[in-house]
């Protein structure tokens, strides 16, 4: 039931990206001008705005639900349902896990949607391995953005932990553009699909640094929630 | 802990630096209907959420169900019988009173379906109703039925009354005197409301300042506490505050009022040496004991 429960928490965040994507979608097909951009361009504007979609839907699909708190509620000292969430005989361990977890499985979904369609996209054809390869390192590299999102979810209010991980990453995109060691680890930079026209070697330093901040962050989350005092 | 359903020793917990509760005991037995009263910030909610696991206490024991309170597992192995009536009676609101049944459900394998029927018509809860569109009354009713229905064999309940109209309160306050009666059911429920505390505790524990100052079955504490109210026809001598035997005085004006549980025959003789006008002893109720211990002079 705790799965029923963080679905029907996050079913409108959900429907909400679906929606944005395919209005902006729509938008794009019937924009005539379009059709005038070098191909190469439109590669890298698809890049761009998909990596800043993975990156909105980890973040706002992170948000809510793990704690049940409205910023008046949290002023004035309530909990919202938190405390009846609470209750249960459930940990909060499971808790973490479970509305956590469907956040990561939907936001998994987009990319590996939005991934897949861009690599249907593409001008040059490429292997079917490594275009699955090229999917599970977006998806990887989002989770580093999820959990980082999430960590902050256990610590402040929904509107500060959407704008605290905005922060970040803008940040982190930043020193990533000045500085090329930040970008070679940069989830950022792993989110992005091999460039256009010829595939570029696998950012590994970025993957394995987002899986590693996945897991530190996975697992402070679950730290900070065990010992959150309500 | 034999037939305790709760039991603390020397529960302490600080926010800040600043003490909430100093060294609390408390000792609940099974079937008990359990008053705990206090001030605002007496440290009422702070030992519910102790009991419950959403605190973590800085020293002192927990007992729940005759089992320790040591790990986060023991705090749902006790949860499981376990149920909660919150102070803000916030519940999910983006589901309907039907989802919050078959939600709830799954956690208690004791749940009864007689009850969660029972109640649901009690109360006239209509199953599609948003949770989000119901009164604090109607939340109220809600939570209350899924902490009965749950077959809990303790239910613990802040302000469980607070906010609800006096016919609301009265079915609440019947429905939990029958949940008490019909069953091995112990309902442990802070509340400011003395009269209905009065109405169907039969024990009650009175902190403040995170001490327990009154601790005791209802009709024992009414029968042994007595104010003896001594009036003067002037001020009244300053040895009256150091009456052996008085456990609370109060002055206004001429007039003082003691309180006092112990050789109440003693403490009117010594009242009488101090030549008042008149000397009268009455009953007392809960009110004026609460007000006596957590007022004082």
């Amino acid at each position: 039931m705790l799965w029923y429960k963080a679905w029907l928490e996050t079913r409108w965040r959900f429907t909400f990206l679906i929606g944005s994507i395919l209005v902006v979608w729509l938008m794009l097909l019937w924009l005539p001008s379009l059709s005038s951009v070098p191909a190469s361009r439109q590669w890298v504007g698809l890049q761009l705005g998909s990596v800043l979609l993975y990156m909105f839907a980890a973040i706002y699909l992170a948000g809510g639900g793990i704690n049940s708190q409205t910023l008046y509620a949290v002023t004035s000292g309530f909990h919202g349902s938190m405390l009846f969430t609470l209750s249960l005989p459930v940990s909060r361990r499971r808790l973490l896990f479970v509305r956590a977890g469907l956040g990561a499985i939907l936001t998994c979904s987009l990319v590996v949607c939005m991934a897949g369609y861009i690599l249907f996209r593409r001008a040059e054809p490429v292997g079917a391995l490594q275009s699955l390869a090229d999917i599970a390192r977006a998806v990887v590299c989002t989770m580093a953005v999820y959990a980082l999102s999430v960590l902050l979810a256990c610590v402040l209010d929904e509107m500060w932990q959407f704008m605290g991980a905005c922060l970040i990453w803008f940040a982190v995109f930043l020193l990533g553009s000045r500085f090329a060691p930040v970008a070679r680890f940069s989830p950022i930079r792993g989110m992005s699909l091999s460039s256009h026209p010829h595939s570029s070697a696998t950012p590994w330093a970025a993957v394995i640094t987002s899986a590693a901040v996945c897991v530190i962050f996975t697992c402070s989350s679950i730290l900070i929630l065990r010992r959150k005092e309500y | 802990m034999n037939d305790l359903v709760i039991a603390t020793q020397g529960l302490s917990k600080s926010y800040n630096g600043k003490p909430a509760l100093r060294g609390l005991d408390l000792e609940v037995p099974r079937g008990a209907i359990y008053g705990f009263l206090g001030r605002n910030g007496a440290g009422k909610t702070t030992t519910l959420k102790l009991l419950l696991g959403m605190l973590r206490r800085d020293a002192g024991e927990i007992w729940l169900l005759n089992a320790p309170i040591r790990s986060e597992m023991d705090s749902v192995a006790a949860r499981r019988r376990i149920a909660f009536v919150t102070e803000e009676k916030e519940l999910y609101p983006f589901m309907n009173v039907g989802q919050m049944i078959r939600f709830t459900r799954p956690f208690f394998p004791t749940w009864r379906p007689e009850l969660e029927k029972k109640y649901l018509d009690v109360f006239r809860l209509p199953l599609n109703l948003s949770v989000s569109k119901l009164s604090k009354g109607m939340r109220t009713q809600l939570m209350l039925l899924l902490a009965m229905a749950r077959g809990a064999e303790l239910l613990i309940m802040d302000e469980p009354t607070s906010g609800l109209d006096p016919v609301a309160t009265e079915e609440v306050l019947q429905a939990l005197a029958d949940l008490a009666a019909g069953g091995n059911a112990t309902i442990f429920f802070s509340s400011h409301q003395l009269t209905e505390v009065e109405q169907i505790c039969d024990r009650v524990c009175v902190i403040d300042d995170g001490k327990t100052v009154i601790d005791g079955v209802l009709d024992d504490l009414k029968s042994q506490y007595r104010r003896v109210v001594l009036v003067f026809d002037g001020e009244p001598p300053q040895s009256v505050a150091s009456l052996p035997g008085v456990d609370h005085l109060r002055r206004r004006g001429r007039t003082v009022s003691l309180l006092a549980h112990t050789d109440i025959d003693g403490v009117v003789d010594r009242a009488r040496e101090l030549a008042p006008v008149s000397v009268e002893v009455h009953a007392v109720s809960l009110k004026e004991l609460f007000l006596d211990h957590v007022r004082g002079e």
